[in-house]
Order: C-alpha cells, then structure tokens, then sequence
C-alpha cells in the first residue's frame, strides 16, 4: 500500500492552535466590538431599570416639562410631570423584551415554512405565495390592520413585526436551502446512502445558516424601527406604559420649548440601530470571506 | 543583444494575512523577455506563477503587495510607477489573457461594444476607424466572417472563439507584450490546439512577445522557446523549452517530466508521481523549496537556498537553482521506462448499461440529449475508461450509473439484476454496491464536517460496524488511501487537494463497494498529485478487486490506468475497445482527432531515446 502521508499542519504548535469560530473572529474586530458595547449598554440600562430607576415610570410629580438636570429628575420630567429617566430605562425595557419575543418567533416560523418548503414541491408553492401575501402588506398597513383586529397592546406589537419577519427569514432560508442542494458535496452524500433528513439537517441546513445570523441582527435593528413606528402612531402598547415609541410620540408637541424632552428616546434608538447594524455588518463581513 | 524588453529582478510578493507571518508568495523571482520572445512560466498550483505575472501591471488580488526587486519595462520601472502611468502600459504595452473565457467578457455587450470601448481608451481614433481596425482584429484571431459576427453577444461565440475574443481585445492595443495565463486550461484539447496555434502564429507576424502562464508542460512544448520552471515561489530551472524538457537538470523538472502521463505510455504502467506535498509558503524556507520532496537532497540543500547557476550546455543556456546540480556536469538520468503493474485478470460482469438514454429540458421547447443510447458493461477487477471533450455527456453517464439521477430510457444491470429504477430499499443495496468519486476535491467535502465524520458518513448510512469501533474503521479507511489517521478531526480546508480527494476516495470505499465510478477524478489535481491518485486507485483495484469506471477528458491518463476504453462523443459511444489498441490504431475519426491534439512534453528525438 501507499505509504503513509504526514497530516497536514501537523507540525508543532500549528496543529494545537485549534481555529476559532467565524463568529466569535467576527465579533473581536473593531466594528463588532464597537456593535456589541452599544447594545450591551442600552440592554444593560434596560435590565437594570428598576435599580437605576429613581420613580416609578407612571408617577406623576408637581414638576412639568422640568430640564434636564433637576434635582431627583436627571433627564427632567415630562408634560405630566413623570420622570422621565425613569420613562426612559422602562421604555427600554418595554422595547427590549418586545424584539427579543417578536425576532426570534418571527425567524422560527419562517424557516419552519422555508423547511417545508424544500420538503415538497407543492408545499414550496404555498408556502411562497403566503410569503407574497405577507409582503403585499407594506409594515404600517399590516399594523394598523392587526391592531383594529386585536385593540392596541403589546402583543400586535409582537405579532406584526413577527409576521413582517416571517417571509424576511423564510426566503433566505428557502435559498440557501436550494444553492446548497445543488452543491456536489451533498450528491456525495446522497450518493453514500445518507437519507433525506439527515441530508437536510446535517449538510444542508448548517452551511445555509450563516446568512440567518446576519439577519437576525437587521431584524432587530427593523424591530426597533417598527415598534417605534406602531407606538408614535398610537397603535402600539397602551399608554400610559413607556416604550420608546410612545416617549417620543409625546414629546411632539413640546420639541420647542423642551427638546431634551424627545432627545433620550431618540439617542437611546440611534445607539441600538447602529450596534445591531456594526455587529450584523461585521457578522456579514467575515462570513463572505 | 540589446536590452531586454522585460526585465525582472529579485521579484518578492507577500500576501499579508489577518494572523501570523505573511504568505510569501514569490520569492526572488528574475527573469528576461525580450521582443518577439515567448517565454512560458510553468508549476503546479501555489508555485507563484500566476502571482508574478499579476504582479507585473501591479494587478494583484487582495492583500498581495510587491515587497521586493524591480520590474523594468524597457527601463522603465513599474513597480513604483504612479497608478496613472501604470495604466498607460496595461493595455498598451503589456496585453492580458485570462483562464475563463466564459467570464472573462461583458454578456450584455457586443463584442464590438467590447473591442471599440478598448480601442477609444488607447486611440480615440473617429468611429469608422475603430470599427474597421475591430474587424480586423478578429480576423487576425481567426474569427470567421467577423463584419456579420462583430454586432453577436458572447453567448454566441464557442469557448475557443470567446478565448479568440479576448486574445483580440489583448491585442487592440498593439502591447509589445502578451500575457496569457492558462489560456487553454478550460478548453478542450482540440480547441486548446487551435489557440495555441493561433498565440504561436501571432507572436511571429506581430512581433508580440509572450509570456505564457500554464501548469501543462505539453503546451509548452508547443508554444514556447523559452521556459522558466517554478516551485515554491521560486525559480527552479529556466533555459531553452527542448534543452530543459529533454534533458532537465533540476530534480523537480525532471519529477514533473515523469509524472506526465504520455500517450506512448501503454495500459496498465505505473506513473511515478511526486511523493510529498508542496511547501507551506507561509512558513520561512531555509533551504531550497523542493529539499523535502527530494530523492537527491542533502545536508546543504536543507540549510542555504541553491542560487540559479548558469550551466553550460551545448543547447544555449540554462539555469538551474541546485546545489547538486551546478556541480554535476551531465543531466540527470532519464526516468526509468514505464514498467507494467501487473494486474488481476477481470472477472465476471458486475455492472452492465443498455440503450441510456437522458435529455434534458432547457426553456422553452429547447432539449439537449446529453446521453443517446449508451450500452457498456464492466467487470469485476476491470477499469473501463470513458473519455469524452466537454458536453459529451460523460458526467451525466456517471450521476445516472450512481443513481444521483433518473435515466430517461435504458437499463442498469447489477449483479444481473434490473436496478434502473430501484425502490426504497433496493436503491440502498445499489447504493452499497456502487460508489462514486468526485472530480472537484473542493466542492465534493461538506466545509462543516471534519474528515472522520466525512469517511463515518457511509457507515452509519449503511448501518456498517457499531459507533463503538467506528473511529477505528475510519482509521483503517484512512490509512488505506494514504493519510494519517490523526488527520480525521481536521475539517477539509486544512488539506490539500490531493488529500481531500484521498479523503472522498476513502468516503467512497467505506461501504465496501464492488462498483467505483471516478468522474475526472484527478482533472483538478496538478500532475505530480494526480500520478499520487492514479497509482491509489490502481492500487486499491487490485488489493480489493474493484470494477472501476474511470472518467476524463485526459486521453494520456486514461490510456494507463484503463484495460478498455469507450470514447464518448455527443451522448454516443463512438468507439470502445482495448485500451492500447484504441490508442494506437484508433478507428473513429474523432478518436484520431482528440489522439492528435494532445500536445507531448517531451520533443520527438527524445521520445525515441525513451522508446528504446
């Protein structure tokens, strides 16, 4: 027989140097690690509001539209006199817990769709139109509809940006589904007996799943946008709860003689959006190379 | 002589990576061109010899820098010229040929769009003018008709008349000098002949000099006067084509000569390949590049790099970078003549094909029969080799054999039983039986499993051993084509293609077929490899009794590892019959065809000192 060939890399401290995971080389970058201190910040003030937190979020003081800096108001107070650090971290929080119920049920479904789909032929056709379906239906449209369905609240909430999720997760997956099926690795593994199902799950699925991870993290990003959007309009969670959205829409009318009023809210969404986009851009730049 | 047209010295290129040294790509690189002189860089893969060329126009991919040595262009020096200036000689001076031509041009333009946008960038001459030198640019290439075929799209030219394009674009801008890089490498062999006929024919009228990158020393043999042999980066051999083919004095030159397969070369002989894989650029050399893949290497040659010594010989002068060799003043033996293996008589049949038949819909009412009535039957014990140019329908005649997919019309006998369209079970009694062999090494291993769990596929598909002594099956399976077993937690990327393709040879064996069916299985390895695999595959036949099919475009390769051969032509068999007597007395034209475009490495005058 032929003899034997030495391992590659199989020389000294080279072979002990296990390879890191994409994702974890992804996040060390500057750009990740800049992503992740953001939205480490801003779920940190989330989960820590009821000690951060001086009042209540819903109490009322003698002090309206108080500035920033007052005593026992750091951030000041809104119209009603609530605090409104205090509205502020619960809103936070309120958000918070809204995308990381509504993303990952939204994702869950659409590749749960997108798996049928590649099941058979006739379920890939259902399951696309119902993607068109839920794509007809710009975001906002399918709020309000949802919302006069089910009365405001938080879980329309949930349910809209879950169901404009669905096809979002489903499509990717439905793709790299069917680019990885026609790769010669698997009509290897066809070919060596391996059932159907342990073709989809073992060799399919796993190198078809990169694209998901970066668009979990623009889901998110979209989340916040859309939770934002529901609450200013007034079809999001019932006042007198915070949300950011809800914050914001307030301050409207008193942006002139109290700015600071709508500026929490507004630089808390800017640092989350642009943490989710530096990690998913990172994610997205290691996983192309 | 006056000076050179090009003039290369000490030319390094690294490639930085995110951790760890740089990769040193090219190292000390130096050669000469002069005008009207074809010069041909040959090496396998990561010799560096696509790398200096690119380097040349300062085109290099990614994070390659030029870290060292000059590039002078008629004194010129370009490897710190401005960008601007830079992009005056790209086009105008120095011409560029790439591999693909399928992608190589815009499939929304018209060639003439594409010719004239090249033309106005160098001339700016008026329209009527562009035009006529257009066309006649492509009937310098051999375009036929080119006034009714200037206005078509790519998609209507062949492969080898889109390559013909692109020489043409190359030219618009009268370079002094031609750089083609794998020209032919994904064409057919007879295209291949034609384009080569074509670059040898241009360089004598125009006067262009050609710097012809390739890794198949039979082009070479073809093209070019001069030749400047790589490894490693590193210049190991340069002098005149027939001094350094016939008589190498390097130890790799004269490696890779063997490794060759030659059409000459009767069925059933053993190549010697290479042993050993080539150098880790990303590690310092100390030594010469090739020491540790050396039957000739000694204590010195591990410490301090061999220069590149001019040799006097009677041919003109050559060069080579060896310590032992610019002491030795005869060349280096010529290989031993080829010796038979011998090799089992084949037994009874075990896998037979009647009247396959496979179309293919394309859109609309457009089909495309890629097999037409194919029969053959194949022995236990036996290789049957198939060669085909691309399109004849060889891949598909081995997906259907493998049950990957459905034939249209026809039969598959196994063990004389029916199994065209086997059921559930029967399909994974077949499957057992049959395995395959894939050409691309890359593509055909999942990224995400390492190569154990790779090999184990099979057996936990096939219910094979318990998971309790699995591990040790896959050892032995390993050890079988050659690895080492403590390879199997490394995930592919971490070998070399000819280890991943020994890692799918091992895949295939897990389940203890009867039946191989190799489809190109060494068409993406380099030779030195490729000699590796054949001999493998050789090897485990006669050890384990196999029924091989072995497929290629690659006539040389399959004549020696083949007892017969069937030449597929248009989804038909053209011919079938004993391996050296289709070779040697073929019958069908198109056999005498493929036979006579293949180009020898080797001059005639030597071939005859082999012969004898």
């Amino acid at each position: 027989m032929t003899s034997t060939l030495p391992a590659p890399a199989a020389t000294g401290e080279k072979a002990a140097r296990r390879p890191r995971h994409p994702y974890l080389t992804a996040l060390a970058t500057a750009r990740g690690r800049t992503g992740l201190a953001l939205v480490g910040l801003v779920v940190l003030a989330g989960l820590l509001a009821p000690l951060l937190a001086g009042h209540p979020p819903t109490d009322q003081s003698g002090l309206t539209l108080a500035p920033v800096g007052t005593p026992g108001h750091p951030l000041g107070t809104d119209d009603l006199g609530r605090d409104l650090l205090s509205r502020l971290l619960y809103g936070i929080r309120a958000d918070l817990g809204i995308i990381a119920a509504a993303v990952p049920l939204g994702a869950a479904l659409g590749c749960l769709l997108a798996l049928a789909a590649a099941a058979h032929p006739a379920a890939d056709t259902a399951v696309q139109r119902l993607f068109d379906l839920i794509l007809a239906f710009p975001g906002l449209i399918l709020a309000l509809a949802v919302t006069a369905a089910l009365g405001p609240g938080r879980l329309p909430v949930v349910l809209v940006i879950a169901l404009a999720e669905i096809p979002v997760f489903g499509r990717l997956l439905r793709t790299g589904i069917l680019a990885q099926r026609g790769r010669e690795y698997v009509t290897a593994a066809r070919v060596g007996g391996s059932s159907g199902r342990r073709i989809l799950t073992r060799h399919v699925l796993p190198n078809a799943a990169d694209p998901l991870v970066v668009q979990i993290a623009v889901s998110l990003t979209v989340a916040v946008f859309l939770e934002g959007a529901m609450s200013f309009l007034g079809v999001g969670v019932r006042p007198p709860e915070p949300t950011l959205g809800a914050v914001l829409s307030q301050s409207m009318p008193h942006l002139a003689q109290a700015p600071h009023f709508a500026a929490g809210p507004l630089v808390t969404v800017t640092a989350l959006v642009l943490g989710l986009s530096l990690v998913a851009e990172a994610l997205n730049r290691e996983i192309r190379r | 002589m006056t000076t050179p047209l090009l003039d290369v010295r000490d030319l390094d290129v690294t490639f930085t990576t995110p951790d760890g040294p740089g990769l040193r790509a090219v190292r000390g690189v130096s050669f000469t061109l002069r005008r009207g002189e074809t010069l041909a860089v040959v090496g396998e893969s990561g010799s560096g010899k696509s790398t200096t060329a690119l380097a040349l126009l300062r085109m290099l991919p990614g994070t390659g820098r030029i870290t060292g040595g000059s590039v002078r262009l008629d004194g010129t020096e370009l490897t710190t010229a401005p960008e601007d200036e830079l992009r005056a000689v790209r086009g105008t001076r120095i011409g560029m040929v790439f591999q693909d031509p399928m992608t190589a041009l815009n499939p929304v333009l018209t060639i003439g769009r594409q010719l004239d946008e090249v033309l106005r960038a160098h001339g700016g001459r008026d329209r009527a003018a562009r035009r006529a030198r257009a066309l006649e640019l492509l009937s310098l290439v051999g375009i036929p008709d080119p006034a009714r075929r200037v206005d078509d799209h790519p998609h209507r030219f062949s492969g080898g008349q889109r390559q013909r394009v692109l020489i043409a674009l190359a030219l618009a801008g009268e370079p002094d000098v031609l750089v083609a890089d794998e020209p032919t490498t994904a064409l057919d062999a007879t295209v291949q002949d034609q384009i080569l006929t074509l670059l040898g024919d241009l360089t004598r009228t125009t006067g262009t000099a050609l710097l012809l990158i390739t890794h198949n020393l039979g082009v070479v043999a073809r093209t070019c006067d001069r030749v400047l042999v790589m490894y490693g980066g590193t210049v190991v051999e340069d002098g005149p084509t027939a001094e350094v083919l016939a008589r190498p004095r390097h130890p790799y030159t004269a490696g890779l000569l063997a490794a060759v397969p030659r059409l000459s070369t009767p069925s059933g002989t053993r190549l010697t390949g290479i042993p050993g894989t080539p150098p880790d650029l990303s590690l310092p050399l100390a030594g010469c590049a090739f020491a540790a893949r050396c039957a000739l290497a000694e204590d010195r040659c591990r410490t301090a790099a061999p220069p590149l010594t001019a040799l006097a010989t009677a041919a003109g002068p050559v060069r080579a970078a060896c310590h032992p060799a610019a002491e030795r003043s005869v060349p280096l033996p010529p290989p031993p003549p080829p010796v038979r293996a011998e090799r089992p008589a084949p037994g009874p049949v075990v896998l037979a094909a009647e009247e396959l038949r496979k179309t293919y819909r394309g859109r609309g009412r457009h089909r495309h029969t890629a097999l037409d009535g194919v029969s053959l039957t194949l022995r236990a014990g036996e290789t049957l080799g198939i060669v085909g140019e691309s399109g004849s329908g060889k891949s598909t005649l081995a997906r259907i054999l493998a049950h990957a997919d459905p034939a249209d019309a026809g039969r598959i006998l196994l063990d004389g039983q029916d199994v065209t369209r086997p059921g559930r079970t029967a399909l994974h009694a077949v499957r057992r039986r049959v395995q395959m062999v894939f050409q691309d090494p890359y593509a055909s291993l999942d990224p995400r499993m390492t190569a154990g769990d790779i090999v184990a596929e099979p057996l936990r598909a096939f219910g094979i051993g318990t998971p309790a002594d699995r591990p040790a099956r896959v050892a032995a399976l390993l050890r079988t084509v050659g690895l080492d077993p403590a390879a199997a937690d490394r995930l592919p990327r971490a070998f070399s293609g000819g280890q991943r393709q020994r890692i799918g040879i091992a895949r295939a064996l897990a389940p203890e077929p009867a039946v191989l069916l190799c489809d190109e299985p060494v068409s993406a390895l380099d030779v030195s490899v490729q000699a590796q695999i054949t001999g493998l595959l050789t090897d485990l036949q006669r050890d384990l009794g196999l029924a091989l099919v072995f497929i290629a475009h690659d006539l040389a390769v399959v004549r020696q590892v083949s007892h017969r051969i069937a030449v597929l032509h248009d989804g038909r068999i053209v011919e079938e019959g004993d391996a050296d007597e289709i070779c040697e007395r073929p019958r069908a034209a198109y056999t005498r065809a493929l036979l006579a475009a293949v180009p020898e490495p080797v001059p005639a005058a030597r071939a005859e000192e082999f012969a004898a």
